[in-house]
């Protein structure tokens, strides 16, 4: 699927710089080229680019069909030189990031890989439906073993939205759901069925089909409840549905198991302060905190309950630290523009709702995905 | 034990029909310079030579050589493919065989090394396409070859949640001769309808899996009293476990049919969303002509799945049965919609039109029932 779409996309190619090679034999063999590709010869296709960017490296046409037919063919070790080079010459090369990245997958270069998704993000994510779909998923991936699972669920997300559960799609859900940094290929075996249980679901909840969730949810509970995770996993469905009281005690059994488990005591005091009861939120926000003094969201809920227990100054603090780790991030800067003004500091209370304003309509790739959702579901942003 | 097998047959001479002609120093660049071309010459005749003396190091540190100056030479990538198979370096493997098949796009035997290397490093969405790709393309007349391809694709349809695809093949596999031991997990997982690999199994339910294998391959013999008992131990083992009592519910239909329905029923306890238990029950509840918990039934699993098929065809023909003609006849034309190759639904649909005087219809039904019935339709 994605390699006939591949075939199609179409770019604005430089025309042919003129160089010193015979003018002749390239043009015939990039003709020859041209109407192998046409017939679906691809091999003679490929050897017909091969022999024609290699008479004039300029021909950036002639780069990107090479790479695209090895990387049809799967060869894809063999397709990364020649993305590169129509990376290197193209003036509008973003797509071509996301087949290199897709490459640099397959050939374990993951690192990589990560790093050519971004830029292709950066380019705007161009592309056919096709790309777009398999690179989400190949993306999002690389986040899940990199640790970044918030952002990998918010990409699968809107995958499973479009697409509906697939069994690939439930996997790789299941990996980010349970915190396992791991790609489908390489985590350990026994505990498939842990994995596609988390990610059925999460699709189910995402889908706000809760009662199937939850059926998905109490099976993974009942043969996987001691391993970490997922009570954390748990908790944050349940929280998902606005079950602040279960999510709270699933999120305390979570941290039984892992006393240490950051994210379950940084929601476990989201909880606490959606249930207004934000003074039960302090101690676990405080440990949230000190276990992992990098992440916003700890800062952040830690802000958010000092606020709304009148602790303003060290609530500002808190929130300070929060926005100088996720600027980006609409939430914080509206819960210090509060802070600023019952400080009655109103220059930077102006500014920081300001900002809020500005930044509302943005992603937010910090959001755990359940505040992702919730936000799209109270704009109507689906 | 199925890769052993496969690298016997792969490593025999008859295994060379696999390949598409593949000419011994065939290449596709017909200039190469001469000193280079006798070094091939001499690479490859000693990478042959080494190979059939079973030097296997030898073999590949030759091949290898060769590859390097004809990186196009057919049975170099394919015979280099086989000995690194056998060396368990299947990532080598899936790369020699992509080479392999991107010249030879029509030999299943490439097809099919590549499908079960790609098993191994756990690509499994890539093996099961190039799996079926050999399957279609055949393996000429290696049976035993095709019983282990088939193996794998069995055990990957069941992982991809496509079981009644799966349980044919395996049960398929068992009638033509294929170990009861090797298939009874794979059995085991399709018919309690787990997306699981047997190497995937939790070890705390593997006993469960093996007994209903077991189960399904005494009831494929004929042994009827001997399935039953295991079934019956398996849901006393497993009460809570889903699948076991939808597995004993739907055995028990043949022959007891209300105890059938209560096995069926538990499992809905368990289970309330297992739609192949809801669809089975309501297909029962139609057998006993008890249409309103048919359609109760059948409407559940359609409105928790508006794409499926079977649901809107138990749900279409109760509702004829019942009387229902117009409703009936929606409800079939969705099913056909949603899978129009379904024969069954096609004979639902020329019988309601018929009842209902729509005389084309049915004979465009007609029509395309004899459509599917021959062999040739793509």
């Amino acid at each position: 699927m994605l390699a006939s779409a591949l075939l199609l996309l179409s770019f604005s190619f430089a025309n042919p710089a003129a160089s010193d090679a015979p003018l002749e034999t390239f043009e015939n063999i990039a003709k020859a080229a041209d109407q192998a590709r046409e017939a679906d010869r691809l091999s003679d296709a490929a050897a017909l680019y091969s022999k024609a960017v290699r008479l004039r490296p300029s021909w950036t046409e002639g780069w990107w069909w090479l790479g695209s037919i090895l990387y049809e063919q799967d060869r894809f070790s063999e397709a990364e030189a020649p993305f590169r080079r129509f990376i290197a010459l193209s003036p509008k090369p973003a797509p071509a990031y996301a087949f290199l990245a897709l490459c640099e997958y397959e050939t374990q270069d993951y690192s990589s890989a990560l790093h050519h998704f971004e830029l292709w993000a950066k380019g705007g994510s161009p592309g056919t439906d096709a790309l777009l779909d398999v690179a989400g998923y190949h993306w999002a991936l690389l986040l899940t073993r990199v640790e970044r699972f918030n952002e990998a669920l918010l990409l699968l997300a809107a995958k499973a939205q479009k697409l509906g559960v697939t069994p690939a799609l439930a996997e790789a859900m299941g990996l980010a759901s349970l915190r396992m940094a791991y790609l489908p290929e390489d985590y350990p075996q026994e505990r498939r069925e842990a994995v596609w249980l988390a990610g059925m679901a999460a699709f189910y909840c995402l889908k706000s089909d809760f009662p199937r969730s939850d059926d998905s949810a109490e099976r993974l509970l009942q043969h996987y409840g001691q391993e970490p995770n997922v009570h954390y996993f748990r908790g944050t469905l349940l929280r998902f549905q606005q079950r602040l009281d279960p999510a709270a005690e699933e999120f305390q059994k979570e941290l039984q198991i892992s006393p240490a488990h950051a994210p379950a005591l940084t929601e476990w005091a989201v909880s606490r302060v959606e249930a207004d009861r934000p003074a039960e939120a302090l101690a676990p926000a405080r440990r949230a905190v000190e276990l992992d003094a990098q992440s916003p969201r700890a800062h952040y809920i830690l802000g958010r309950a000092l606020l709304e227990t009148g602790s303003y100054q060290e609530s500002a603090h808190e929130l300070e630290i929060a926005k100088a780790l996720a600027p980006e991030s609409s939430r914080i800067r509206f819960v210090l523009s509060n802070a600023y003004k019952r400080l009655g500091r109103q220059e930077d209370f102006k500014r920081e709702r300001a900002a809020f304003l500005a930044l509302r309509e943005k992603d937010n790739v910090l959001a755990p995905l359940d505040d992702k959702l919730k936000s799209s579901r109270e704009t109507g942003r689906h | 034990m199925i890769r052993t097998t496969i690298l016997v047959l792969l490593s025999c001479s008859c295994a060379l029909a696999i390949l598409c002609a593949a000419e011994p120093c065939s290449t596709t660049f017909s200039r190469q310079k001469p000193a280079t071309a006798s070094q091939f010459t001499v690479l490859s005749e000693a990478a042959e030579k080494a190979r059939e003396e079973n030097r296997g190091d030898d073999a590949i540190g030759l091949y290898q050589q060769a590859l390097k100056l004809r990186p196009e030479w057919k049975q170099g990538l394919w015979f280099l493919g086989i000995l690194l198979y056998d060396k368990e370096q299947y990532r080598e493997v899936r790369d020699l065989m992509r080479r392999f098949v991107s010249l030879e796009p029509r030999a299943g035997g490439g097809w099919a090394l590549l499908g079960m290397s790609e098993f191994q490093t756990r690509e499994y969405s890539r093996s099961l396409d190039h799996l079926q790709r050999a399957r279609t393309l055949g393996l000429g007349d290696q049976k035993e070859m095709a019983e282990a391809l088939f193996y794998y694709v069995s055990v990957l349809l069941t992982r991809f949640e496509q079981y009644d695809e799966a349980m044919a093949l395996l049960i398929g596999l068992r009638k033509s001769g294929s170990s009861a031991d090797l298939l009874t997990e794979p059995i085991g997982l399709a018919a309690l309808r787990y997306p699981l690999l047997p190497a995937e199994i939790p070890p705390d339910r593997k006993e469960m899996f093996r007994m209903a294998g077991q189960a399904a391959l005494a009831d494929e013999s004929k042994k009827h009293d001997e399935a039953e008992k295991l079934l019956l131990a398996m849901t006393t083992a497993y009460p809570n476990e889903p699948g076991a009592h939808f597995f004993y519910g739907v055995f028990l239909l043949n022959a007891r049919p209300a105890d059938g329905i209560k096995e069926l029923e538990l499992e809905l306890e368990i289970a309330p969303f297992n739609l192949t238990a809801k669809l089975r029950l309501a297909d029962e509840y139609l057998q006993e002509q008890q249409f309103d918990e048919a359609i109760r039934l059948a409407d559940e699993v359609v409105k928790l799945e508006p794409a499926n098929a079977s649901g809107f065809l138990v749900l279409g023909e109760t509702l004829v049965a019942k009387g229902a003609l117009d409703r009936g006849i929606v409800a079939l034309e969705t099913s056909r919609k949603l899978r129009p190759a379904t024969v069954r639904t096609h004979w639902d649909l020329l019988r309601a039109y018929t009842s209902a005087g729509r005389v084309e219809d049915a004979r465009r039904e007609k029509d395309d029932i004899e459509k599917l019935r021959r062999p040739d339709v793509p």
